[in-house]
């Protein structure tokens, strides 16, 4: 597929995603590894491409749970901008991982210009409801926010991917060696942001000897994750109790 | 004596077949809300009134059936548009119960703009807080981290089954919670909020979604040190191999821990953090450290 068609076709994905239509749905389409299942079609390189998401995936992980609804970072602005061009130039994942980081803050502020915007549409609806129009209503829940998430948001999408990658490739080209180790670097670190995240949202510092349990399981015991998950389950239904006896 | 107790029990029959005659609302209209609250949670969500303007769209199908007169539709139209926010999953069961309220004024009961406003707001913050720690504390990462390995393999599954999986959970969660809420009402709402089971159910979940986060973080997070020192003897000294012999991936838990106490003291300042670990990443690859 031609570098417009991909373009185009990551500018409307990148708006439907972040359209939020469908509370949870929308939620794990913006997912890099749900990102990256469209990059793998689109560019026929469905391995690599899931390889790339699932690595960004765990910088990201705990990102989306944040109480009120405010994105810290955008991990589907990073995604639709740095898999694609990262399939498309060969970058391994922990290069994609740094080139996808500022985008995933600009992505931010591009919520953060959606959310203001979007007050026009409430006081609309003020007057709608004075006059009991519901079908006006309606729109101003679903159809006039859409409008203006696609023009706010595909050409940030569209343009990246478009101009992007002949830039990305040049500068890989030009590379030194020490820079290239540092995006290993990162890219080994930036997934302990995920975790620590989701530890922070999970807020029990009184837990914390089950994730070093966790930690420890896997590095002497060499368990794989689905067996963790078995037997973590086991253990909370277990352990369930004890909730009572502190408080929640 | 055994007459009056007939009589009594084809009464009460009587007033059961009579109220639900006058329950107006259908299985459908409640469905109608509940979908519509699903789809449009966030979708028109602005800082200044959150998911006012969803929840007041989600009341249409209802408002439309309850009311007749046009004067009485834009009182009830206006009275949703107040503010209101929280957890969407969780946050159906109060749906269902300003529904529930809805058909009572409509049928003349004596509920004022207030009492529902009030309910609304009261159980917004709570039901939030439940459903922010299972919902997305809990199972949302739980699912993504358990299909990772198949995604890290190449393999599109990893990304399939948590988009099918999470939606699915959710919806049939949240249908049943909209319909507890319309059922049961505000009152035992209160009482299963303060239930020992849920706080069991917090409890259990997020004992395992940090058994999950230790087990990724020792699977995902690489950092080793290539500092070799050589004595005065001539041997060599490989410091990894010290950090090492002491415990396996001390280094990586160093990471996640000192991020993470850096975000309980000072906040989530997440573009600090990654900037951060760039300017380290930079500087100790150039000095060799990492």
């Amino acid at each position: 597929m031609s570098t417009l068609m991909i373009a185009v076709c990551m500018g409307l994905y990148y708006w439907f995603a972040r359209l939020r239509f469908g509370y949870t749905l929308s939620a794990m389409l913006l997912q890099p590894i749900v990102v990256a299942i469209f990059v793998g079609l689109l560019t026929g390189n469905m391995p690599a491409s899931m390889i790339i998401g699932a690595g960004m995936q765990l910088v990201y992980l705990g990102v989306t749970s944040t109480p009120g609804g405010n994105v810290p970072s955008d991990p589907a602005l990073a995604a639709c901008i740095a898999i694609p061009i990262a399939v498309q130039s060969g970058m391994d994942t922990n290069m994609a991982i740094a080139l996808a980081i500022p985008f995933g803050v600009i992505g931010v502020f591009v919520d953060q210009l959606r959310r203001t915007l979007n007050a026009i549409w409430v006081h609309m609806a003020d007057k709608h409801a004075e006059q009991a129009n519901m079908g006006g209503i309606m729109r101003c829940a679903f159809v006039y926010p859409s409008i203006l998430g696609f023009v706010i948001r595909f050409p940030v999408v569209f343009a990246a991917n478009f101009f992007g990658q002949p830039v990305v490739e040049k500068f890989l080209s030009l590379m030194p060696t020490w820079l290239t180790h540092s995006f290993e670097i990162i890219g080994g670190i930036l997934p302990a942001l995920g975790f620590a995240i989701t530890i922070m949202v999970i807020g029990k510092k009184s837990l914390l000897p089950y994730f070093i349990g966790g930690f420890f399981a896997v590095l002497y015991l060499k368990v794989d994750v689905m067996a963790m998950a078995i037997f973590g389950t086991c253990l909370a239904f277990l352990i369930k109790g004890f909730a009572n006896k502190e408080d929640v | 004596m055994n007459g009056n107790q007939v009589s009594s029990g084809t009464m009460q029959n009587e007033l059961i077949e009579k109220a639900k005659q006058s329950s107006r609302l259908t299985k459908n209209d409640i469905r109608k809300a509940w979908l519509i609250y699903y789809l449009g949670a966030e979708l028109s969500s602005s800082y200044e009134r959150l998911q006012s303007l969803i929840f007041c769209a989600s009341m249409t199908p209802i408002i439309k059936k309850l009311y007749h007169t046009k004067e009485e539709q834009a009182e009830a139209l206006k009275r949703h548009l107040n503010f209101f926010n929280t957890e969407a999953t969780f946050g159906s069961m109060i749906q269902g119960i300003a529904i529930a309220m809805e058909e009572q004024k409509s049928l003349g009961e004596n509920i004022s703009d207030s009492s529902i406003t009030g309910i609304k707001t009261g159980l917004m913050g709570p039901l939030a807080g439940i459903g922010d720690s299972i919902i997305w504390a809990a199972i949302m990462p739980l699912l993504i981290a358990l299909f990772i390995p198949f995604a890290a393999n190449g393999s599109a599954m990893g990304g399939i089954m948590p988009l099918i999986l999470y939606p699915a959970i959710t919806l049939i969660l949240s249908y049943g919670l909209i319909n507890k809420g319309y059922t049961v009402g505000r009152d035992s709402i209160i009482t299963l909020l303060q239930d020992g089971k849920m706080k069991q159910l917090i409890y259990g979940a997020n004992v395992l979604g940090l058994i999950m986060m230790g087990a990724l973080s020792a699977n995902y997070v690489n950092l080793t040190t290539p500092l070799v020192f050589s004595t005065a003897e001539g041997t060599k000294v490989v410091v990894q191999e010290i950090i090492d012999s002491i415990a396996p991936g001390l280094l990586p838990l160093l990471a996640v821990f000192s991020i993470y106490f850096y975000l309980i003291k000072k906040g989530p300042r997440y573009t600090t953090i990654l900037i951060s670990v760039v300017v380290i990443s930079v500087v100790s690859s150039l000095l060799g450290i990492l």
